[in-house]
Protein backbone atom coordinates (compact mmCIF):
# COMPACT_ATOMS: atom_id res chain seq x y z
CA UNK A 1 0.00 0.00 0.00
CA UNK A 2 2.03 2.98 -1.26
CA UNK A 3 1.23 6.07 0.61
CA UNK A 4 1.87 9.32 -0.51
CA UNK A 5 1.06 12.84 0.06
CA UNK A 6 1.03 15.43 -2.67
CA UNK A 7 1.42 18.94 -1.42
CA UNK A 8 -1.43 19.39 0.04
CA UNK A 9 -1.64 16.84 2.24
CA UNK A 10 -1.11 16.78 6.08
CA UNK A 11 2.13 15.11 5.34
CA UNK A 12 3.44 18.41 3.26
CA UNK A 13 2.24 20.17 6.66
CA UNK A 14 5.07 18.32 8.68
CA UNK A 15 8.22 18.99 6.13
CA UNK A 16 9.27 21.71 8.85
CA UNK A 17 12.85 22.58 8.99
CA UNK A 18 12.41 23.49 12.84
CA UNK A 19 10.81 21.04 14.69
CA UNK A 20 13.76 20.05 16.14
CA UNK A 21 13.26 16.60 16.27
CA UNK A 22 15.72 14.34 14.15
CA UNK A 23 13.50 11.68 13.29
CA UNK A 24 11.17 14.22 12.27
CA UNK A 25 13.56 15.94 9.21
CA UNK A 26 14.16 12.34 8.00
CA UNK A 27 10.38 11.95 7.47
CA UNK A 28 10.14 15.51 6.23
CA UNK A 29 12.05 15.14 3.32
CA UNK A 30 11.37 11.85 2.55
CA UNK A 31 7.51 13.49 2.12
CA UNK A 32 7.97 16.67 0.91
CA UNK A 33 6.18 17.61 -2.18
CA UNK A 34 7.05 19.77 -5.05
CA UNK A 35 7.22 22.77 -3.96
CA UNK A 36 6.39 25.93 -5.15
CA UNK A 37 5.21 29.18 -3.57
CA UNK A 38 1.58 29.82 -4.56
CA UNK A 39 0.65 32.37 -6.53
CA UNK A 40 -2.08 33.16 -3.87
CA UNK A 41 -0.16 34.19 -1.33
CA UNK A 42 1.39 37.51 -1.19
CA UNK A 43 3.19 39.60 1.56
CA UNK A 44 2.28 43.64 1.43
CA UNK A 45 4.91 45.94 3.47
CA UNK A 46 4.24 49.70 4.50
CA UNK A 47 6.31 51.74 6.47
CA UNK A 48 5.43 54.03 8.85
CA UNK A 49 6.85 56.74 11.19
CA UNK A 50 7.30 54.47 14.03
CA UNK A 51 5.90 50.87 12.88
CA UNK A 52 6.24 48.85 9.74
CA UNK A 53 2.74 46.62 8.57
CA UNK A 54 2.99 43.61 6.82
CA UNK A 55 -0.60 42.50 5.21
CA UNK A 56 -0.75 38.97 4.98
CA UNK A 57 -2.63 37.71 1.51
CA UNK A 58 -3.91 33.90 1.25
CA UNK A 59 -2.42 31.05 3.45
CA UNK A 60 0.46 31.12 6.37
CA UNK A 61 1.00 27.59 5.46
CA UNK A 62 4.35 25.07 5.04
CA UNK A 63 5.00 26.44 1.99
CA UNK A 64 4.73 30.13 2.60
CA UNK A 65 5.27 31.15 6.75
CA UNK A 66 9.01 30.48 5.78
CA UNK A 67 8.43 33.74 3.48
CA UNK A 68 6.75 35.78 6.13
CA UNK A 69 9.57 34.48 8.66
CA UNK A 70 12.58 35.50 6.39
CA UNK A 71 10.60 39.28 5.93
CA UNK A 72 9.41 39.46 9.81
CA UNK A 73 13.06 38.85 10.58
CA UNK A 74 14.71 41.04 7.85
CA UNK A 75 12.57 43.95 9.40
CA UNK A 76 13.41 43.30 12.80
CA UNK A 77 17.42 42.87 11.81
CA UNK A 78 17.06 46.00 10.20
CA UNK A 79 15.83 47.86 13.77
CA UNK A 80 12.53 48.01 13.26
CA UNK A 81 10.96 47.07 16.41
CA UNK A 82 7.18 47.70 16.29
CA UNK A 83 5.87 45.42 13.57
CA UNK A 84 1.94 44.87 12.78
CA UNK A 85 0.79 42.05 10.93
CA UNK A 86 -2.06 43.07 9.42
CA UNK A 87 -4.20 39.33 8.93
CA UNK A 88 -7.60 40.92 7.28
CA UNK A 89 -6.90 39.12 4.00
CA UNK A 90 -5.98 36.29 5.48
CA UNK A 91 -7.27 33.06 4.18
CA UNK A 92 -5.90 30.61 6.44
CA UNK A 93 -3.21 29.83 8.50
CA UNK A 94 -1.74 26.24 10.25
CA UNK A 95 0.34 25.38 12.70
CA UNK A 96 3.56 26.95 11.01
CA UNK A 97 1.96 30.48 11.32
CA UNK A 98 1.82 30.35 15.09
CA UNK A 99 5.34 29.40 15.30
CA UNK A 100 6.22 32.01 13.49
CA UNK A 101 4.30 34.53 15.30
CA UNK A 102 5.67 32.77 18.40
CA UNK A 103 9.27 33.13 17.21
CA UNK A 104 9.20 36.76 16.25
CA UNK A 105 7.17 38.01 19.20
CA UNK A 106 9.91 36.05 21.31
CA UNK A 107 12.37 38.13 19.17
CA UNK A 108 11.01 41.43 19.50
CA UNK A 109 10.15 40.86 23.12
CA UNK A 110 14.13 40.60 23.94
CA UNK A 111 14.53 43.68 21.49
CA UNK A 112 11.72 45.32 23.83
CA UNK A 113 9.62 45.55 20.57
CA UNK A 114 5.84 44.32 20.19
CA UNK A 115 4.00 42.62 17.86
CA UNK A 116 0.25 43.73 16.77
CA UNK A 117 -2.03 41.03 15.40
CA UNK A 118 -4.55 43.25 13.13
CA UNK A 119 -8.04 42.00 12.05
CA UNK A 120 -7.65 38.81 13.00
CA UNK A 121 -10.04 36.40 11.87
CA UNK A 122 -12.85 34.77 14.36
CA UNK A 123 -10.86 31.17 13.56
CA UNK A 124 -7.14 32.62 13.86
CA UNK A 125 -8.16 34.71 17.30
CA UNK A 126 -9.88 31.16 18.10
CA UNK A 127 -6.28 29.56 17.43
CA UNK A 128 -4.39 32.36 19.37
CA UNK A 129 -6.77 31.91 22.34
CA UNK A 130 -6.60 27.82 22.48
CA UNK A 131 -2.52 28.65 22.27
CA UNK A 132 -2.78 31.15 25.36
CA UNK A 133 -0.70 33.64 22.26
CA UNK A 134 -3.37 36.15 22.64
CA UNK A 135 -1.24 38.10 25.29
CA UNK A 136 1.97 37.13 23.54
CA UNK A 137 1.41 38.52 20.38
CA UNK A 138 0.35 41.93 21.57
CA UNK A 139 3.23 42.67 24.27
CA UNK A 140 3.17 46.22 24.26
CA UNK A 141 7.24 47.62 24.60
CA UNK A 142 8.16 46.24 28.29
CA UNK A 143 10.68 49.08 28.77
CA UNK A 144 8.54 52.23 27.42
CA UNK A 145 8.97 53.76 31.14
CA UNK A 146 13.15 53.92 30.66
CA UNK A 147 12.15 56.62 28.20
CA UNK A 148 10.95 59.05 30.96
CA UNK A 149 14.20 58.19 33.25
CA UNK A 150 16.55 60.00 29.93
CA UNK A 151 18.25 62.83 30.99
CA UNK A 152 16.72 65.36 28.34
CA UNK A 153 12.78 64.65 30.41
CA UNK A 154 14.62 65.84 33.71
CA UNK A 155 13.87 69.31 33.29
CA UNK A 156 10.28 68.72 32.68
CA UNK A 157 9.33 66.61 35.79
CA UNK A 158 10.85 69.19 38.81
CA UNK A 159 8.70 67.16 41.02
CA UNK A 160 9.62 63.82 40.11
CA UNK A 161 11.70 62.05 42.67
CA UNK A 162 14.99 61.92 40.39
CA UNK A 163 15.04 65.42 40.22
CA UNK A 164 16.35 65.35 43.48
CA UNK A 165 19.39 63.72 42.38
CA UNK A 166 22.66 65.59 41.89
CA UNK A 167 22.82 66.66 38.13
CA UNK A 168 26.84 65.93 37.24
CA UNK A 169 27.39 62.59 37.47
CA UNK A 170 23.74 61.29 37.27
CA UNK A 171 22.45 62.94 34.19
CA UNK A 172 23.71 60.91 32.02
CA UNK A 173 23.61 57.26 33.12
CA UNK A 174 20.12 56.22 33.43
CA UNK A 175 20.37 56.70 29.59
CA UNK A 176 23.27 54.67 29.77
CA UNK A 177 21.54 52.15 32.00
CA UNK A 178 18.58 51.86 29.48
CA UNK A 179 21.35 50.83 26.81
CA UNK A 180 22.41 47.83 28.35
CA UNK A 181 21.35 44.60 27.62
CA UNK A 182 19.20 42.58 28.84
CA UNK A 183 19.28 39.27 26.86
CA UNK A 184 19.52 36.15 29.31
CA UNK A 185 23.05 35.02 28.99
CA UNK A 186 24.07 39.36 29.23
CA UNK A 187 22.63 39.40 32.58
CA UNK A 188 25.64 39.44 34.52
CA UNK A 189 27.69 41.78 32.43
CA UNK A 190 24.40 44.00 32.67
CA UNK A 191 24.88 43.56 36.61
CA UNK A 192 28.28 43.67 36.57
CA UNK A 193 28.03 46.93 34.82
CA UNK A 194 25.61 48.31 37.09
CA UNK A 195 28.16 47.64 39.68
CA UNK A 196 30.70 49.73 37.56
CA UNK A 197 28.61 52.33 37.36
CA UNK A 198 27.69 52.64 40.94
CA UNK A 199 31.33 52.99 41.68
CA UNK A 200 32.07 55.36 39.63
CA UNK A 201 28.80 57.67 40.10
CA UNK A 202 29.00 57.37 44.45
CA UNK A 203 31.70 59.40 45.07
CA UNK A 204 31.63 57.77 48.62
CA UNK A 205 31.97 54.65 47.18
CA UNK A 206 34.93 52.20 47.69
CA UNK A 207 33.52 48.88 46.63
CA UNK A 208 30.23 47.54 45.08
CA UNK A 209 28.67 44.25 44.77
CA UNK A 210 25.70 42.81 43.60
CA UNK A 211 23.81 39.57 45.37
CA UNK A 212 21.88 37.34 43.71
CA UNK A 213 19.61 34.70 44.83
CA UNK A 214 20.48 31.61 42.23
CA UNK A 215 18.84 28.09 42.45
CA UNK A 216 18.19 29.25 46.45
CA UNK A 217 21.77 30.20 46.88
CA UNK A 218 23.02 33.86 47.09
CA UNK A 219 25.41 33.99 45.34
CA UNK A 220 27.69 37.51 44.14
CA UNK A 221 26.92 38.13 40.65
CA UNK A 222 29.66 41.21 40.40
CA UNK A 223 32.15 42.80 42.57
CA UNK A 224 34.57 45.80 42.11
CA UNK A 225 37.19 44.26 43.42
CA UNK A 226 38.50 41.23 45.33
CA UNK A 227 38.40 42.65 48.75
CA UNK A 228 34.58 43.35 48.19
CA UNK A 229 34.15 40.01 46.72
CA UNK A 230 35.50 38.33 49.88
CA UNK A 231 33.12 40.68 52.21
CA UNK A 232 30.26 38.87 50.38
CA UNK A 233 31.79 35.73 50.88
CA UNK A 234 32.19 36.16 54.63
CA UNK A 235 28.73 37.31 55.11
CA UNK A 236 27.28 33.66 53.26
CA UNK A 237 30.20 32.07 55.70
CA UNK A 238 28.49 33.77 58.75
CA UNK A 239 25.09 33.73 57.47
CA UNK A 240 24.72 37.10 58.46
CA UNK A 241 24.95 40.64 57.42
CA UNK A 242 23.57 44.31 55.58
CA UNK A 243 23.54 41.94 52.34
CA UNK A 244 22.13 39.25 53.36
CA UNK A 245 19.28 41.02 55.20
CA UNK A 246 18.06 43.14 52.31
CA UNK A 247 18.33 39.83 50.11
CA UNK A 248 16.20 38.20 52.06
CA UNK A 249 14.20 40.82 53.98
CA UNK A 250 13.18 43.47 50.69
CA UNK A 251 14.16 46.27 52.48
CA UNK A 252 17.55 48.36 52.97
CA UNK A 253 20.19 48.72 55.59
CA UNK A 254 22.31 50.98 56.65
CA UNK A 255 25.43 50.13 58.68
CA UNK A 256 26.68 54.06 59.38
CA UNK A 257 29.51 52.83 61.63
CA UNK A 258 30.75 48.86 61.51
CA UNK A 259 32.68 50.11 64.53
CA UNK A 260 29.39 51.16 66.93
CA UNK A 261 27.49 48.36 64.94
CA UNK A 262 25.74 45.46 67.54
CA UNK A 263 23.90 43.61 64.67
CA UNK A 264 25.67 40.80 63.10
CA UNK A 265 28.54 39.76 65.90
CA UNK A 266 30.05 37.31 63.44
CA UNK A 267 30.22 39.18 59.90
CA UNK A 268 31.05 43.14 61.23
CA UNK A 269 34.63 41.85 63.18
CA UNK A 270 35.72 40.59 59.60
CA UNK A 271 34.59 43.65 57.70
CA UNK A 272 36.29 45.93 60.15
CA UNK A 273 39.42 43.71 59.60
CA UNK A 274 39.05 44.00 55.91
CA UNK A 275 39.21 48.00 56.07
CA UNK A 276 35.36 48.45 55.67
CA UNK A 277 33.78 51.18 57.94
CA UNK A 278 30.49 51.53 56.50
CA UNK A 279 27.62 49.91 54.52
CA UNK A 280 24.67 50.10 52.09
CA UNK A 281 22.75 47.68 50.68
CA UNK A 282 19.82 47.83 48.65
CA UNK A 283 16.98 45.18 47.87
CA UNK A 284 16.39 43.77 44.26
CA UNK A 285 13.35 43.14 43.92
CA UNK A 286 11.45 42.00 41.24
CA UNK A 287 7.42 41.89 41.95
CA UNK A 288 7.62 42.19 45.57
CA UNK A 289 10.15 39.41 46.30
CA UNK A 290 13.62 40.39 46.94
CA UNK A 291 16.01 38.41 44.56
CA UNK A 292 19.38 39.54 45.91
CA UNK A 293 20.90 43.50 46.83
CA UNK A 294 23.08 46.26 45.57
CA UNK A 295 25.71 46.60 48.19
CA UNK A 296 27.89 49.42 48.36
CA UNK A 297 30.79 49.48 50.67
CA UNK A 298 32.98 52.14 52.09
CA UNK A 299 36.55 52.31 54.11
CA UNK A 300 35.03 55.70 55.92
CA UNK A 301 32.10 56.01 58.78
CA UNK A 302 29.27 58.02 57.46
CA UNK A 303 29.67 57.67 54.13
CA UNK A 304 26.51 57.96 53.15
CA UNK A 305 24.48 60.59 52.50
CA UNK A 306 21.05 61.22 51.43
CA UNK A 307 21.90 61.82 47.84
CA UNK A 308 23.88 58.45 47.92
CA UNK A 309 21.21 56.70 49.36
CA UNK A 310 18.81 58.17 46.38
CA UNK A 311 21.57 57.04 43.70
CA UNK A 312 21.69 53.43 45.71
CA UNK A 313 18.05 53.19 45.48
CA UNK A 314 17.83 54.59 41.36
CA UNK A 315 20.66 51.62 40.49
CA UNK A 316 18.59 48.73 42.43
CA UNK A 317 15.93 49.87 40.76
CA UNK A 318 17.82 49.14 37.66
CA UNK A 319 19.53 46.34 38.70
CA UNK A 320 15.63 45.35 39.49
CA UNK A 321 14.66 46.19 36.08
CA UNK A 322 17.06 44.28 34.42
CA UNK A 323 16.59 41.11 36.21
CA UNK A 324 12.74 41.00 35.70
CA UNK A 325 13.13 41.45 31.99
CA UNK A 326 15.54 38.69 32.10
CA UNK A 327 13.11 36.58 34.24
CA UNK A 328 10.19 37.83 31.25
CA UNK A 329 12.86 36.82 28.25
CA UNK A 330 13.45 33.28 29.49
CA UNK A 331 9.66 33.10 29.98
CA UNK A 332 8.91 33.41 26.73
CA UNK A 333 11.54 32.22 25.04
CA UNK A 334 10.74 28.86 27.18
CA UNK A 335 7.68 28.95 26.07
CA UNK A 336 7.99 29.66 22.65
CA UNK A 337 10.46 26.15 22.67
CA UNK A 338 7.48 24.36 23.99
CA UNK A 339 5.00 25.85 22.13
CA UNK A 340 7.03 24.57 19.35
CA UNK A 341 7.70 21.14 20.49
CA UNK A 342 4.01 20.63 21.14
CA UNK A 343 2.90 22.01 17.96
CA UNK A 344 5.40 19.54 15.86
CA UNK A 345 3.78 16.55 18.74
CA UNK A 346 0.57 17.32 17.03
CA UNK A 347 1.33 17.33 13.84
CA UNK A 348 3.19 14.17 14.07
CA UNK A 349 0.15 12.85 16.01
CA UNK A 350 -2.16 14.02 13.22
CA UNK A 351 -0.36 12.61 10.51
CA UNK A 352 0.01 9.24 11.99
CA UNK A 353 -3.80 9.73 12.53
CA UNK A 354 -4.14 9.78 8.78
CA UNK A 355 -2.56 6.93 7.91
CA UNK A 356 -4.11 4.50 10.13
CA UNK A 357 -7.33 6.02 8.72
CA UNK A 358 -5.83 5.48 5.15
CA UNK A 359 -5.12 2.45 5.58
CA UNK A 360 -7.71 0.90 7.94
CA UNK A 361 -10.45 3.34 6.98
CA UNK A 362 -11.73 4.05 10.07
CA UNK A 363 -12.34 7.54 12.14
CA UNK A 364 -10.48 10.20 12.98
CA UNK A 365 -11.19 8.98 16.52
CA UNK A 366 -10.97 5.31 16.13
CA UNK A 367 -7.51 5.53 14.33
CA UNK A 368 -6.26 8.13 17.48
CA UNK A 369 -7.72 4.77 19.70
CA UNK A 370 -6.22 2.32 18.06
CA UNK A 371 -2.83 4.38 18.07
CA UNK A 372 -3.27 4.92 21.59
CA UNK A 373 -4.00 1.35 22.72
CA UNK A 374 -1.05 -0.30 20.62
CA UNK A 375 0.86 2.66 22.33
CA UNK A 376 0.06 1.47 25.66
CA UNK A 377 0.77 -1.96 24.48
CA UNK A 378 4.12 -1.43 23.72
CA UNK A 379 4.68 0.41 26.66
CA UNK A 380 6.10 3.61 24.72
CA UNK A 381 4.04 7.28 24.25
CA UNK A 382 1.34 8.26 21.39
CA UNK A 383 3.88 10.53 20.09
CA UNK A 384 6.70 7.83 19.79
CA UNK A 385 3.98 5.72 18.13
CA UNK A 386 2.67 8.30 15.92
CA UNK A 387 6.46 8.01 15.17
CA UNK A 388 6.38 4.24 14.55
CA UNK A 389 3.59 4.21 12.42
CA UNK A 390 5.70 7.33 10.68
CA UNK A 391 8.58 5.41 9.93
CA UNK A 392 7.02 2.51 8.80
CA UNK A 393 4.94 4.44 5.91
CA UNK A 394 8.41 6.39 5.20
CA UNK A 395 9.54 3.01 4.50
CA UNK A 396 6.86 1.81 1.94
CA UNK A 397 7.45 4.77 0.16
CA UNK A 398 10.72 4.62 -0.50
CA UNK A 399 10.97 0.94 -0.81
CA UNK A 400 12.71 0.02 2.22
CA UNK A 401 12.03 -2.94 4.11
CA UNK A 402 8.73 -2.90 5.76
CA UNK A 403 8.77 -2.93 9.60
CA UNK A 404 5.62 -4.15 11.08
CA UNK A 405 3.52 -1.34 12.70
CA UNK A 406 2.29 -2.79 16.18
CA UNK A 407 -0.76 -2.37 15.70
CA UNK B 1 -21.75 9.96 31.79
CA UNK B 2 -18.40 9.70 33.96
CA UNK B 3 -18.66 6.09 35.82
CA UNK B 4 -15.85 7.54 38.59
CA UNK B 5 -16.67 11.17 39.53
CA UNK B 6 -13.77 12.66 40.44
CA UNK B 7 -11.08 9.85 39.36
CA UNK B 8 -9.38 12.23 36.38
CA UNK B 9 -8.88 15.06 39.42
CA UNK B 10 -7.59 12.73 42.14
CA UNK B 11 -4.89 10.93 39.31
CA UNK B 12 -3.75 14.72 38.05
CA UNK B 13 -2.94 15.66 42.00
CA UNK B 14 -1.26 12.06 42.42
CA UNK B 15 0.91 12.80 39.06
CA UNK B 16 1.47 16.28 40.66
CA UNK B 17 1.17 17.87 37.85
CA UNK B 18 -0.66 21.73 37.87
CA UNK B 19 -3.34 21.82 35.74
CA UNK B 20 -1.46 24.56 33.17
CA UNK B 21 0.71 21.24 32.49
CA UNK B 22 -1.76 18.58 32.28
CA UNK B 23 -3.49 21.20 29.52
CA UNK B 24 -0.52 21.85 27.82
CA UNK B 25 0.18 17.81 27.49
CA UNK B 26 -3.37 17.08 26.41
CA UNK B 27 -2.93 19.68 23.93
CA UNK B 28 0.45 18.61 22.38
CA UNK B 29 -1.42 15.21 22.10
CA UNK B 30 -4.15 16.86 19.83
CA UNK B 31 -6.06 18.44 22.46
CA UNK B 32 -8.50 20.97 21.41
CA UNK B 33 -10.40 22.59 24.50
CA UNK B 34 -9.29 25.30 26.13
CA UNK B 35 -7.44 25.52 29.51
CA UNK B 36 -10.73 26.16 31.37
CA UNK B 37 -12.60 23.35 29.67
CA UNK B 38 -10.11 20.88 30.54
CA UNK B 39 -10.43 21.78 34.37
CA UNK B 40 -13.73 21.66 34.11
CA UNK B 41 -13.63 17.67 32.56
CA UNK B 42 -11.72 17.29 35.86
CA UNK B 43 -14.16 18.50 37.92
CA UNK B 44 -17.21 16.42 36.37
CA UNK B 45 -18.65 20.38 35.82
CA UNK B 46 -18.30 19.58 31.91
CA UNK B 47 -18.72 16.11 30.23
CA UNK B 48 -15.98 15.94 28.12
CA UNK B 49 -16.23 13.69 24.54
CA UNK B 50 -15.05 10.39 24.72
CA UNK B 51 -12.01 11.61 22.37
CA UNK B 52 -11.33 14.38 24.91
CA UNK B 53 -11.79 12.30 28.31
CA UNK B 54 -9.31 9.71 26.35
CA UNK B 55 -6.83 12.42 25.37
CA UNK B 56 -6.90 13.50 29.63
CA UNK B 57 -6.22 9.95 30.73
CA UNK B 58 -3.74 9.94 27.98
CA UNK B 59 -1.51 12.80 29.41
CA UNK B 60 -2.20 11.33 32.38
CA UNK B 61 -1.20 8.02 32.02
CA UNK B 62 1.59 9.70 30.49
CA UNK B 63 3.08 11.35 32.79
CA UNK B 64 2.39 8.26 35.19
CA UNK B 65 4.91 6.28 33.12
CA UNK B 66 7.64 8.76 33.49
CA UNK B 67 7.03 8.27 37.18
CA UNK B 68 7.65 4.90 36.49
CA UNK B 69 3.89 3.95 37.12
CA UNK B 70 1.46 1.90 34.94
CA UNK B 71 -1.60 3.51 33.27
CA UNK B 72 -3.78 3.76 36.37
CA UNK B 73 -6.35 6.12 34.29
CA UNK B 74 -9.00 3.92 32.38
CA UNK B 75 -9.68 5.04 28.91
CA UNK B 76 -13.62 5.00 27.87
CA UNK B 77 -12.94 2.08 25.21
CA UNK B 78 -11.05 -0.21 27.50
CA UNK B 79 -13.56 0.09 30.49
CA UNK B 80 -15.90 -2.31 29.86
CA UNK B 81 -13.37 -4.99 28.41
CA UNK B 82 -11.10 -4.82 31.26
Amino acid sequence: MGITFDSEGPGARAASESFGRPAMAEIATVERGPVDVRPSFDLITRFLLDSVVVGVRGDIDLLTAPALEGLLAALIDGGHKNLVLDLADLDFMDAQGLRVLAAVSGRLLSATGSLTIRSPSVAVLRLLDVMAMTDLVELRPVRAEVKTLGAEQRSDAPAAASAALPPEPAAGVPALLAALPVATDLIDAALRMVTALTRATLRSADGVSVTLTRHGQLTTVAASDETIAQMDRDQYATGEGPCLAAASEGHWFHVESLAEEQRWPQFIPRAVAGGIASILSSPLLVGDRAMGALNIYSNRERAFGPEDQELAALFAGHASKILAEARQDVTANEMGLRLRDALGTREVIAQAQGVLMARDGGSAEASYGAMRQSSKRAGVTVRAQAFAILATTHAVTTGQPIAEVTS
Amino acid sequence: MNPQSGLLEGARRRTGMSHGELWFRYFELGGMSTALEVEAFLYDALSPTNHDRNLVATALNERFSELGGDHPVPYTDDVDSS
